[in-house]
């Protein structure tokens, strides 16, 4: 079966899905970090996708992905440290417990 | 000099005007330590400048040609509304008439209104009475004619409420102010509707215009009805006749000048009306047929009244009606001349009763009796006033009935029967009241009755002199009928039919066998004419209760829908805003999920044409 590009499209926008659907309905705030991070790679799988069909040569979307790979690193340490911070005051990471807004 | 006041009688109605300025300070409220008398005689001071100023204009234009003056009140686009006075001698006549019955009724005041404080209010208010006559004869134009039919109607509103502490008076002029005022604003319709047919409201040109106009059947039909409608509330007739009866809580002194003048005036601006009026036949067999059932059924009422007041001014209502019908059959002269009778006649009638009111306190006709011996002056006042308003040979409305009998005997003889008819039962009423006050035994209310102080009977006597001497002024002034021209056969008629109507009381009320209170064997049929036709119940039951009812629903109407459909626009958002708000549920993760949804319907959005191909 020869590779296409779509199938490679698919995949990412599959797991994105899947990274949506676990960012909005989970209720762990890590499984939600864990879900951005899945967001994020499915982004990653359609740059490194595009840079091997379309610009073989010039491999731009290699280093796009690398940046990715690096900001997402330092997004899940900041995010990580937020979720403690948080964890320190309500002793919970339950995301709906996070709800400061009255009715 | 003399040549200058006939160039300045319009300043008539500015000395009224004045007067009724310059007695304001002595109200209470305002002069504390003044007291009423003086804005009396400053009144009467100023209406005998008035009287002399019309009198010494009369003989001046006596034999002259009238003359016209014109000033611009308004000029705009196409619109030029100018301040037409015409001076003829018998507007002058009508003047002197005025202001000397206005003399009359102030010098009687002063003696009336000696136990009241009101002075200032009354006396300003028979001023400007005076004043807006005086203008009303005196204006050749139909539009100021309305003008100061309304003044009229609003200062008929606050004379009758002069004692408005009671609940009849402020009920009375309620009813005057309205009926007046419906009959007003059609006169109003008429009045707008007259300029684009016309081009005019200058009374001698509607004339000319009025002779060679060619307008369609159906359009003068509805002009000259809406123009009959104002007179016809302004002369108490049938059906807008009630509030003459509820303006007879006022006080006496002014219903003096309202019985006799101001209900006249509607009968003046009918007059001058006339020409064009002669434009649709309808309408005035509308007048003659309004006219007649007027004279039978308020002389009717008007016997079957027990109070003094009441059957008087409905005897103001039953020869209004036969003005009705002269100025429908196109006798102005005749009708111009029954006015004058009937306004001194009347005067006098009302002066001499009311000098019997003020000392007998009691209105109730059952309440009178036995006061010939002790008030002759008033009895004779009063049998000078009945001979001189219904046909009694030497005195004046015999004169004229007949002529007008005469003239329509001819064409209408069904008509000359109702004014002989109403002749005999004017007779009858105004000498049935007769017999009660004056003849029989005293009772209770009357025993100890003096005859009025001097102030009350002086004016009366004047007043007596001039209505007995009228005929003789009338002769003089060539203003009577040829005494060959008459039809003694008529003038016969007519005289009997007066001696019917007396004889008919006397020998029922001077009669001890017969038992009073007179009861007809139909009791049903009395009530009806003693309560007026049921004429309130009727009003109550039709327009009052119609104009209510439409009131209360458009009331009701606003208040819920058209508010309610407002408020609901409120509401509305006020609800949505409430609602909406838990869209901002607080949790971050819901943000997400709006924003995706967001963007997914966009897109959508966007590739919808290329995903529908």
């Amino acid at each position: 079966m020869q590779m296409q590009l779509e199938y490679f499209l698919l995949i990412a926008a599959a797991l994105f899905c899947i990274g949506i659907y676990g960012l909005i309905t989970s209720r762990n705030a890590v499984r939600v970090l864990m879900s951005i991070e899945l967001l994020l790679n499915a982004v990653n799988i359609n740059l490194i996708g595009f840079s091997n069909f379309l610009d073989p040569l010039g491999l731009r979307g290699q280093v796009f992905a690398i940046f990715v790979l690096t900001i997402a690193a330092s997004e899940a340490a900041v995010g990580l440290a937020i979720i403690l911070a948080i964890y320190r005051n309500r002793d919970t990471i339950d995301m709906e417990q996070f709800n400061l807004l009255k009715w | 000099m003399l040549h200058c006041l006939d160039q300045t009688v319009w300043l008539v109605p500015c000395y009224a005007l004045l007067g009724s300025i310059l007695v304001l300070p002595w109200s209470p409220a305002w002069g504390r330590n003044l007291g009423p008398r003086p804005t009396g005689y400053i009144s009467i001071l100023l209406t005998s400048l008035a009287l002399l100023h019309s009198l010494l204009a009369l003989s001046n234009l006596w034999h002259s040609e009238p003359k016209y003056i014109a000033w611009d009140w308004l000029n705009a686009a196409n619109l030029n509304i100018s301040l037409d006075l015409e001076l003829s001698a018998v507007n002058v006549a009508a003047l002197v008439l005025i202001t000397g019955l206005n003399v009359l009724a102030q010098i009687y005041a002063v003696g009336y209104m000696e136990m009241d404080w009101g002075w200032a209010r009354f006396f300003a208010l028979l001023n400007l009475f005076q004043a807006g006559m005086c203008t009303l004869v005196l204006c050749n134009s139909l539009f100021f004619s309305y003008v100061v039919l309304e003044i009229l109607t609003l200062g008929t509103y606050l004379l009758i409420g002069f004692w408005f502490n009671q609940s009849l008076v402020v009920t009375g002029a309620r009813d005057a102010f309205l009926t007046k005022r419906i009959g007003d604003l059609i006169l109003l319709m008429g009045v707008v509707a007259l300029l684009p047919l016309a081009g005019t409201w200058n009374y001698t040109e509607l004339a000319e215009w009025a002779e060679t106009a060619v307008i369609s059947h159906q359009t003068a039909t509805i002009l000259c009805l809406a123009l009959i409608a104002g007179p016809l509330a302004k002369c108490a007739q049938f059906p807008l006749h009630l509030w003459l009866d509820e303006a007879m809580e006022g006080p006496m002194p002014a219903t003096i000048l309202r019985n006799t003048v101001v209900v006249s005036t509607g009968a003046w601006v009918l007059i001058k009306l006339q020409p064009v009026l002669m434009l649709s036949p309808v309408t005035n067999q509308v007048m003659i047929a309004i006219g007649a059932a007027t004279a039978v059924g308020a002389s009717l009422i008007a016997i079957a009244q027990v109070d003094i007041k009441r059957s008087l001014s409905y005897s103001v209502s039953a020869y209004m009606g036969l003005i009705f019908i002269a100025v429908g059959m196109g006798y102005t002269a005749i009708a111009l001349k029954l006015l004058l009778i009937h306004a001194l006649g009347m005067a006098l009638l009302v002066m001499s009763i009311g000098g019997i009111v003020l000392n007998s306190i009691s209105q109730d006709l059952r309440h009178y009796g036995g006061l010939w011996s002790r008030r002759p002056i008033s009895g004779i006042a009063y049998l000078a006033g009945v001979a001189s308003v219904v046909a009694t040979p030497p005195l004046g409305a015999f004169w004229v009935l007949s002529e007008f009998t005469q003239e329509l005997w001819l064409l209408r003889p069904g008509v000359a029967t109702v004014i002989i008819f109403v002749n005999a039962l004017t007779a009858f009423s105004m000498s049935r009241e007769f017999c009660l006050i004056f003849g029989g035994k005293p009772k209770a209310m009357t025993v100890r009755s003096p005859e009025g102080l001097w102030a009350l009977v002086m004016p009366m006597m004047i007043l007596m002199g001039f209505v007995i001497h009228l005929p003789l002024l009338m002769g003089v002034m060539g203003l009577l009928p040829n005494w060959q021209d008459l039809n003694s056969v008529i003038a016969g008629v007519l005289v009997l039919s007066t001696l019917l109507g007396v004889g008919l009381t006397g020998g029922i009320y001077l009669n001890d066998a017969i038992k009073k209170p007179i009861v007809l064997p139909n009791p049903g049929i009395q009530d009806f004419f003693a309560y007026d036709f049921y004429t309130a119940q009727l009003y109550r039951v039709t327009i009052v209760f119609v104009v209510n009812l439409v009131s209360r629903l458009i009331a009701w109407f606003d208040r819920f829908i058209v508010d309610g459909l407002v408020n609901f626009v409120g509401l509305a958002t006020v609800f949505s805003g409430q609602s909406l708000k838990y869209n901002v549920s607080g949790q971050g993760q819901f943000y997400i999920l709006s924003i995706l949804l967001g963007i997914a319907l966009f897109c959508l959005l966007i590739t919808s044409p290329y995903l529908l191909q």
